[in-house]
C-alpha cells in the first residue's frame, strides 16, 4: 500500500515500516531506509494531496475505496460460487463411488428385447428400473409378480412420469424366443420390456444379478417343464446401481413407498429425479 | 392339452392370461372336491373327483399339474407345522407366566 495511492490511510504512528521493524529486527536498517524514503516522499505528496485529504475528511469512502469494495465483493461472489459448485461435484462423485453397504448386483449384458432390438445394461441408465427374472411357462408366481410390477409402475408414473423401466428377463431361453416373449408380454403392462438371448448370455446375466435358475443348457424347446428360479424384483437407480430386492411378500404399496423414498433421497443429492 | 396346439413338435405358444385363469379355476374346483372327500394327495381319491380332474387335466399343462399337486401337500405340511409352532409358543408362554 503506497502512500501515493492511499494518502488518506496514512498515519505516522502506523506506517508499515514501523510494523516491519517490530517483526523483523534483522531488517531494521532496510526498513528504516524505506521509511526515510517514504517519509520524504510522503512529505512531498502530503502537500500535493492535502486538498484531496480535506475533501475526504468526512470518511474513508472514496471512489477508489468503493471500486476496491465492489471488485472484492464481485470476486468473492464468484469465488464462493465456484467453491460451492466444486463441493457439489465432489459430493456427487462420492455418491457415485459409494460402494460400502451396496450389494454387487448387476453387470454388463447384451440381450434382445421382445421387439427384436439389442439391449444392454447401458440402456437402463437414466431411469429407475425394476428387474424381474422368470419364464413364460411359469404357472403362477411370475404372472403375479409381473402384475404387481405393472401396478407399481402405473401408480408411480402418475406422479413422476415415465422415468421407470420395468424389465422381464427370461431364464428359459430355449422356449422363450423373441415372438414368444412378445405374445406373453401383451397380457401385461405395456411398459414391461422382455429380454431373452442365447443360453450362455442369459446364464452370464443371471450370474451378474445373483439369480439362480435350474434350466439345463440342452432343454427341449417343445418340452413341458418348469424352471426353478430366484423370484426377487430388483430396484436399480438411474446410474444402474442396485438399490433393493423385493420378495414375493412385499406388497405393491410397500414397493411404491420405498421407491418414492429413494427418489426423494436421489433428488436431495442430485437435484433431479433421475 | 389344448394350448399346445395339438402337436408336440411345434414350439409351445405362451399361456395367455385367459388360459391361466381357466387352469387355476379348474384346479381350485378339483382341490375343493379333494377337500370334500378328505384326500390330500391328488390321485388317491379313486373315482370321487373324476369330472373335476378331467377338466383340470384339460386346462393345465402336465408340468403345472405336478407342481400344483406337490404344492398342495407342501402347503398342508406347512399349515401343520405352523399350527404346531403356535401351540408350542402358547405352551411356553403359559409355562413362563
Amino acid at each position: 500500500m503506497s502512500a501515493t495511492l492511499f494518502p488518506f490511510l496514512r498515519t505516522k504512528s502506523l506506517s508499515p515500516s514501523v510494523l516491519l521493524r517490530g517483526a523483523h529486527s534483522s531488517r531494521v536498517s532496510y526498513a528504516q531506509k524505506i521509511q526515510a524514503h517514504n517519509n520524504s516522499k510522503f512529505k512531498r505528496c502530503y502537500s500535493q494531496f492535502r486538498s484531496t485529504q480535506d475533501r475526504t475528511a468526512v470518511g474513508v469512502f472514496t471512489p477508489t475505496a468503493a471500486a476496491v469494495f465492489v471488485v472484492t465483493g464481485v470476486g468473492l461472489f464468484y469465488y464462493f460460487r465456484h467453491e460451492k459448485a466444486k463441493l457439489l461435484e465432489q459430493r456427487q462423485k462420492e455418491m457415485e463411488e459409494k460402494s460400502v453397504g451396496r450389494a454387487h448386483v448387476g453387470g454388463p449384458f447384451v440381450l434382445t428385447t421382445h421387439d427384436n432390438k439389442s439391449f444392454s445394461e447401458k440402456d437402463l441408465l437414466g431411469k429407475w428400473s425394476m428387474m424381474y427374472f422368470g419364464f413364460t411357462n411359469c404357472p403362477d408366481i411370475c404372472p403375479a409378480e409381473l402384475d404387481k410390477i405393472g401396478g407399481i409402475v402405473t401408480s408411480l408414473e402418475k406422479d413422476y412420469g415415465r422415468i421407470f423401466q420395468p424389465v422381464f428377463i427370461s431364464v428359459d431361453p430355449a422356449r422363450d424366443s423373441v415372438p414368444q416373449m412378445a405374445r406373453y408380454l401383451s397380457d401385461f403392462h405395456p411398459r414391461i420390456l422382455g429380454l431373452t438371448g442365447e443360453y450362455a448370455t442369459v446364464k452370464q446375466t443371471c450370474k451378474a444379478y445373483r439369480v439362480y435358475f435350474s434350466t439345463p443348457p440342452n432343454a427341449d424347446p417343445a418340452g413341458d417343464y418348469l424352471v426353478d428360479h430366484s423370484i426377487y424384483v430388483y430396484l436399480m437407480d438411474p446410474r444402474g446401481n442396485f438399490v433393493e430386492a423385493f420378495g414375493q411378500s412385499s406388497t405393491e404399496e410397500e414397493v411404491v413407498e420405498r421407491v418414492r423414498k429413494e427418489i426423494g433421497k436421489w433428488e436431495a443429492q442430485t437435484g433431479k429425479k433421475v | 392339452m389344448g394350448w399346445f396346439g395339438g402337436s408336440k413338435s411345434e414350439q409351445a405358444t405362451p399361456v395367455s392370461r385367459e388360459n391361466r385363469q381357466k387352469c387355476w379355476e379348474t384346479r381350485d374346483a378339483y382341490f375343493e372336491c379333494l377337500d370334500r372327500v378328505g384326500v390330500l394327495k391328488a390321485g388317491e381319491e379313486g373315482k370321487a373327483c373324476a369330472k373335476e380332474n378331467t377338466l383340470y387335466e384339460e386346462n393345465c399343462a402336465k408340468s403345472w399339474i405336478e407342481y400344483f399337486n406337490k404344492r398342495r401337500i407342501l402347503a398342508e405340511q406347512q399349515k401343520d407345522m405352523l399350527a404346531q409352532a403356535k401351540v408350542q409358543s402358547q405352551e411356553a408362554r403359559r409355562a413362563n407366566s
